[in-house]
């Protein structure tokens, strides 16, 4: 029976439009959350499988003693694919020629992810090869180095191997800008024989797994307790442009989406306060005629229920759509993404709208339903009072949403204290405003003072308006001032004309004939930065360990591998002195360390590190410690040596030049004039950075939309919450002989003070919380916003403006008699 | 002569009302019987504490002290949802402000009484109210759309549609010109002499008082009997 009232009653108030503010709100919200955790897990998954690609799986354990057999059979029991690897540096010799070269040894599974060509031909890299027993295949530039050529012997420890054809594309090959050894590639059932592998001996052991996410998962958790402290995990590289652009986009991605669903949450909470206002004479009527509290509650709690089993069906759909359009768009720039469906975004667009339903918007129908009958006897129904426990669950709600989504309990904490502290710094404004413009209120009227006046006689509802609408406006302010500073940081780091090919081990002849080739072609070539490898053994006299031991673990850990050392005069411009003094001309073996490096190491100024290059040891004392950014894409050195440590040293040269992909014949030329020099394009890696930023500028785009959408919801709900009362006084006023055309501008008044108000606080948060976000999450550094001075204030003034207007044109156009009477029947 | 059973009886009742400081008492030890079929006027100006009584006698408040009885039942003795349930089964309601629920179709308050009451012919019986009340051409209008007099006769419609055994009427034509405020009078004495309801209206409005049998007047909060427009049984009165 009651059912059927109900359902009635719901497509009744549906039509009348009074539920939409609530639907729209739930919709919203789900919208957003499916949108935003299912994009962010696209874009993630397709990260992961290309950066799977250029590890040649999904995950590696590395070790530095031997492979972890354990860990092993965990991996098979998991159904895992597996491969292994072998990495070690060594001394290959040809005839009367030798050079020191970087050798992988791998499994026949050996790539797991990613693409794995050979050639038999050194010139033509189409002549497809495969690795066999006894066989080597070379870097293109140790056939020139050791001069031999393909099918001649070559020797590696005690075994001789044939030097096979060239490594054309190796999908692990490393991606740093910097020199490396020459690289050879042989089957690891070849390395006994070699008997290079010793005790002792410096070999990185790598187990190679790929498979479910889920399954790779489980292993990283079963197999913690069987890691010693010399096996690592080896996880996307945090420090690469893409790992940090990624990093930064899913913070903001986070951040923003939660503003929209809060901002909507809020919506939904405004609007069901409306709603269960506007219903009570209803429910005391129809308790009046025999509806008990709880039959009531059953009618209106199933309109919630309807509206959030509407809401919550659009929203996951439309969110759907979203992610497959999403999957789509990163499929046309990785065309082998594999999209995988997940329930989870699902899952929590389910979960935040039954948050926002039960407790932002259950609250006012719950007690919607303890109306009591007797109100029908009485002329003004009871205010509704201010309901403590509505607010208290609505926080709790905000606080939840934010956990949900964030994932960390201090982030939300914080965000959540943050916008308490806002809230009530500016009821305080609010309430100050309002009392000085009581001043301003007396005396001969006019529509100015008359709105003034209304500003100040709905003292605290309008200081409840002014926090929610400046809330509004200062989330859509700080996420479109945010967004531009994010791209254009963004953009910054990939400038048009960045350096994309680098040039590595070039000698001294071949920077005269590079110069040469660089005039001849109007190449702008960056500076010549020499590079030696040497290691760091000691600080202040204590020598670093080369692994964590369990045996001694007080020592300090060193890098625990060769590191490139340049000497400079000048200090790079992509770094930054933290502390110390650069050199001076006449500096005396000194050295600077990066910030990261020295921090890790534990390094201070003016302490003294012991270097050892080519068997040469020598000292240096720590006289700055510099910020690098590693972003860059530029040759970035973790420790700067005084020029005057390494006269003598044989140095080989980096440097970099940008050349359009019209031009890709030219990087042949060079190729063959200089045959021992590295090529290392980091054209790839640049797209792949632009990439992101166009998608993630896409995503933010859209949340920004969300954002406003949420925003213009909100003062659509409160708006709406005031028509009732505004109806009333208009009626009066009417009656009382007041032009329609001085009731029209004192309502735009009263609706511009408002938006101005708004504007401003909303500017002057968005400002404060601009510089905290700049500053500690982005690490950007800070600088005022002025465009938002203006732009803030403007917004609040037309946007509050309009909306208001929008919504009380109905009373506006209505002629006095017909106020009177709709007040009367009221 | 058959002998009247007593259908509302009130005995002692007080209503007070705690404000910040002090203690307001609305009403003063009401005695009060009212026989089944009876119609009775309770007249008195405003603020007086007539719809306070009305109110409790329906059993949509409860009297801080004293005793109420409707139909048999004690009300001061039933919670709120079985006050509600009474009412579903033996009470109607026509108010002032006429109160009919704004989404609503005018079919759709009348026969929203019935179907909160479970009865199964609700529709049926609702168009036939609505013709009785010379509404059956707006059966699909909302609130909105029909004059102050149309909307009072649905509602009037609607109080008679669960057959109530008592209908209170709280200054039923107070929001209407007099013209419609009469046609409005007359059918709610017609439709209560048919049905053989027992009318307990609440009115400042002496010439609607006329109309019933018993009148009495409420003045700060006291209830005294009026003479009887005809001879009537005095044992009504408290």
């Amino acid at each position: 029976m009651w059912g059927k009232i109900a359902w009635r009653l719901f497509w009744r108030e549906l039509s009348r439009g009074e539920l939409w503010v609530i639907a729209f709100s739930l919709f919203l919200a789900v919208l957003t959350v499916v949108s935003l955790s299912g994009i962010t897990e696209s874009v993630r998954s397709a990260l992961f499988q290309r950066s799977a690609n250029f590890v040649a799986a999904d995950l590696i354990l590395r070790s530095s003693v031997a492979f972890n057999e354990q860990v092993q059979q965990q991996a098979d029991q998991l159904e895992l694919q597996s491969a292994r690897q072998v990495q070690f540096n060594s001394m290959v010799f040809a005839k009367d020629l030798m050079q020191l070269v970087s050798i992988k040894a791998v499994s026949a599974e050996y790539p797991l992810r990613g693409q794995l060509k050979l050639s038999s031909s050194v010139a033509d890299p189409t002549k497809t090869a495969s690795l066999q027993q006894g066989q080597l295949y070379l870097e293109n530039r140790l056939f020139s180095l050791l001069n031999i050529k393909v099918g001649d012997s070559i020797e590696l420890g005690e075994k001789e191997f044939i030097a096979a054809g060239v490594i054309v594309e190796e999908p692990d090959a490393p991606l740093s800008v910097f020199g490396s050894s020459p690289r050879i590639l042989m089957q690891l059932e070849d390395v006994n024989a070699t008997g290079i592998i010793q005790p002792g001996s410096r070999i990185s052991y790598r187990l190679m797994f790929a498979g479910a996410q889920q399954q790779l998962g489980l292993l990283e958790t079963q197999t913690k307790e069987l890691l010693g402290p010399q096996d690592r995990w080896q996880k996307m590289d945090r420090e690469s442009a893409i790992g940090g652009a990624l990093d930064r986009s899913e913070r903001f991605l986070l951040l923003s989406g939660l503003l929209g669903i809060v901002l909507a949450a809020c919506a939904a909470a405004v609007a069901a306060n409306r709603y269960s206002q506007r219903h009570a004479r209803s429910v005391a009527v129809m308790k009046a005629l025999g509806a008990t509290t709880s039959l009531s509650r059953k009618i209106y709690g199933s309109h919630l229920l309807f509206v959030v089993i509407f809401s919550v069906g659009f929203g996951l759909i439309a969110g759907q759509l979203l992610v497959l359009l999403s999957q789509w768009g990163v499929a046309f720039w990785m065309p082998e993404y594999l999209a995988e469906f997940s329930v989870r975004p699902l899952a929590l667009g389910m979960l935040t709208a039954a948050i926002c339903a039960l407790l932002f918007s259950a609250r006012p129908l719950w007690r919607l339903a303890a109306v009591p009958a007797l109100n029908v006897l009485r002329e003004k129904p009871d205010q509704v009072k201010f309901d403590v426990v509505h607010l208290a669950s609505g926080s709790v709600a905000i606080w939840l949403l934010m956990w949900l989504f964030s994932g960390d309990i201090w982030i939300s904490s914080w965000l959540f204290a943050l916008c308490l502290l806002f809230a009530a710094l500016l009821m305080g404004f609010a309430a100050l405003l309002v009392r000085i413009a009581k001043p301003m209120t007396a005396g001969q009227s006019s529509a100015l003072k008359l709105a003034l006046a209304n500003l100040r006689r709905r003292l605290w509802p309008n200081a409840f308006q002014l926090i929610t609408f400046s809330l509004a406006l200062f989330l859509s302010l700080l996420l479109y001032f945010l967004r531009s500073e994010l791209l254009d940081q963004w953009q910054q780091q990939v400038p048009q004309g960045a350096p994309n090919q680098f040039l590595v081990n070039l000698t001294d002849q071949d920077k005269t004939a590079l110069q040469q080739l660089a005039k001849a072609h109007q190449l702008r070539l960056t500076e010549f930065y020499p590079m030696v490898s040497g290691r760091v053994l000691a600080v202040n006299g204590e020598n670093f360990a080369d692994e964590a031991t369990k045996e001694k673990p007080e020592q300090r850990q060193g890098v625990g591998r060769e590191l490139n050392l340049t000497w400079l005069n000048h200090l790079p411009d992509n770094n930054k002195l933290e502390s110390g003094q650069w050199f001076s001309t006449d500096t005396k073996a000194e050295v600077s360390v990066e910030s990261q490096l020295a921090e890790r190491l534990q390094l201070k100024l003016g302490d003294q590190l012991q270097f050892s290059v080519g068997g040469q040891l020598f000292e240096a004392k720590i006289s700055s410690i510099r910020k690098v950014d590693w972003n860059s894409l530029q040759p970035n050195f973790y420790m700067v040596l005084s020029p005057d440590l390494m006269q003598g040293f044989p140095a080989t040269y980096i440097t970099a030049f940008y050349l359009d992909m019209s031009e890709q014949e030219l990087l042949n030329q060079i190729v063959r004039q200089f045959p021992t020099v590295s090529l290392i394009s980091v054209d790839t890696i640049l797209k792949q950075v632009n990439d992101i930023i166009a998608q993630v500028s896409v995503a933010l785009t859209f949340i920004l939309l969300l954002v406003f959408a949420s925003a213009v919801l909100v003062l659509v709900a409160q708006v709406q919450a005031t028509l009732e009362q505004r109806e009333q006084e208009l009626a009066i006023l009417r009656t009382l002989g007041a032009k329609s055309t001085f009731l029209k501008a004192a309502l735009l008044y009263e609706f511009a003070a408002l938006g101005a108000l708004a504007g401003l606080f909303a500017t002057l948060l968005a400002e404060v919380l601009l510089a905290a976000v700049q500053q500690q999450f982005f690490d950007l550094p800070y600088s005022p916003h002025w465009n938002l001075w203006w732009l803030g204030p403007v917004t609040g003034v037309v946007l509050v403006t309009t909306l208001g207007a929008w919504q009380v044109r109905g009373l506006l156009k209505m002629s006095g008699s017909t106020l009177l009477r709709r007040a009367l029947q009221n | 002569m058959k002998t009247p059973i007593p259908h509302i009886v009130a005995k002692d009742v007080v209503k007070t009302v705690q404000l910040t400081e002090s203690e307001l008492t609305i009403l003063q030890d009401i005695h009060l019987t009212i026989n089944q079929g009876a119609t009775v006027a309770i007249v008195g100006a405003s603020g007086s504490g007539k719809s306070t009584l009305l109110g409790i006698l329906a059993g949509l408040d409860q009297a801080s002290s004293g005793e109420v009885y409707l139909a048999g039942q004690p009300l001061h003795q039933l919670s709120e949802d079985q006050r509600a349930e009474l009412r579903a089964r033996s009470v109607g309601f026509v108010f002032q402000s006429f109160l009919l629920l704004p989404s609503l179709t005018a079919l759709e308050n009348v026969t929203l009484p019935a179907e909160l009451a479970g009865m199964p012919d609700a529709r049926v019986r609702g168009l036939e109210l609505l013709a009785q009340v010379g509404l059956s051409h707006r059966a699909d209008f909302f609130p909105n759309q029909m004059s102050g007099g149309e909307q009072q006769r649905v509602a009037i419609a609607r109080a008679f549609i669960t057959k109530p055994a008592v209908l209170f009427a709280d200054e039923p034509s107070a929001n209407l010109d007099s013209a419609t405020g009469e046609k409005i009078e007359d059918l709610l004495f017609e439709l209560n002499e048919q049905q053989g309801t027992t009318l307990i209206l609440v009115t400042h409005n002496h010439e609607l008082a006329q109309r019933c049998q018993y009148r009495y007047l409420m003045h700060a909060g006291h209830l005294a009997a009026e003479q009887p427009k005809a001879t009537e049984d005095k044992r009504h009165v408290g």
